[in-house]
């Protein structure tokens, strides 16, 4: 399966209003549309993994990843802070895109290693980071995802 | 969600986080080349933060979660239409509604581990 077709409109923002790693980690959350309890199980989750090094990996790009019990399927999620915000990357330069990949701990269709491993060859093709930032619309870029057939 | 449920569903999600370092070769590669982890470092954080969450269990929680941690694995599993996910066998109509809610800390009566329902 491609990249795009993991994606769902629903779980795309383009206008994180977020200021901080904290915020922006519950906003994507968010976005995944699940109960109040389970959004607090996965920013610990999500937060514990932060602490062990920055999902950060450069060019403006940061994969917030974990597996939880909270999660019954893969989910995933995209969010866009156009100004930026500090996230402690690698390169210790601003993230403005954020991929959310959220799995189950036993998965029949064992899809989280491969979808974090294309979200990272998408991450790297040289015009990602300003293709995102010129996209308008969740269908966009969704089209992008597309394009690149990842 | 019950407060105790809470705590178990961490820790299992910790041992899951732990064994894609310590066991699954290309979860080990992708940490370490992608987000420069030191998955040596990071198992040993996982396992100082396990160790204090399973401080936080009641006894007789902490007795059960040792035991089937012990012997079956999984001490946590999902409740999905119905079935229990350690043991793939039904849960009774009575409790598969109390389970519903998460609210408190039951266990399959088949294989004992716990159970609950993804919303």
């Amino acid at each position: 399966m491609e990249l795009r077709e993991f994606f769902d409109r629903d779980a795309i923002s383009l206008d994180l209003k977020g200021e901080t790693k904290d915020e922006i980690l519950k906003e994507l959350i968010g976005l995944l549309g699940v109960d109040e309890k389970s959004e607090a199980i996965l920013f610990k989750m999500l937060r514990r993994r932060e602490n062990l090094g920055s999902t950060g990996i450069g060019r403006g790009i940061a994969i917030p990843h974990c597996r939880s019990l909270v999660v019954n399927r893969l989910r995933v999620a995209f969010g866009r802070k156009s100004n930026g915000i500090d996230f402690q990357a690698i390169d210790n330069n601003p993230v403005h895109y954020f991929f959310l990949i959220v799995a189950p701990p036993l998965e029949v269709s064992n899809q989280y290693l491969p979808v974090l491993g294309k979200v990272a060859q998408f991450a790297k093709e040289p015009d990602v980071p300003s293709r995102l930032a010129e996209i308008q619309t969740p269908d966009e870029f969704l089209n992008l995802l597309a394009e690149k057939a990842i | 969600m019950h407060p105790q449920l809470e705590i178990l569903l961490q820790i299992q999600d910790l041992k899951a986080q732990r064994r894609d370092l310590a066991e699954v070769e290309s979860e080990r590669k992708v940490e370490e080349e992608e987000f420069q982890i030191d998955p040596e470092q990071a198992i040993q954080s996982i396992d100082e933060k396990i160790a204090e969450l399973e401080g936080e269990l009641t006894p007789s929680v902490r007795s059960r979660y040792e035991r089937i941690s012990r012997d079956r694995g999984r001490a946590v599993v999902p409740v999905i239409n119905g079935i229990c996910y350690g043991c793939f066998v039904s849960i009774p109509t009575s409790l598969a509604s109390d389970v519903r809610r998460n609210d408190e800390v039951h266990h399959c009566d088949h294989c004992g581990r716990f159970i609950y329902v993804v919303s």
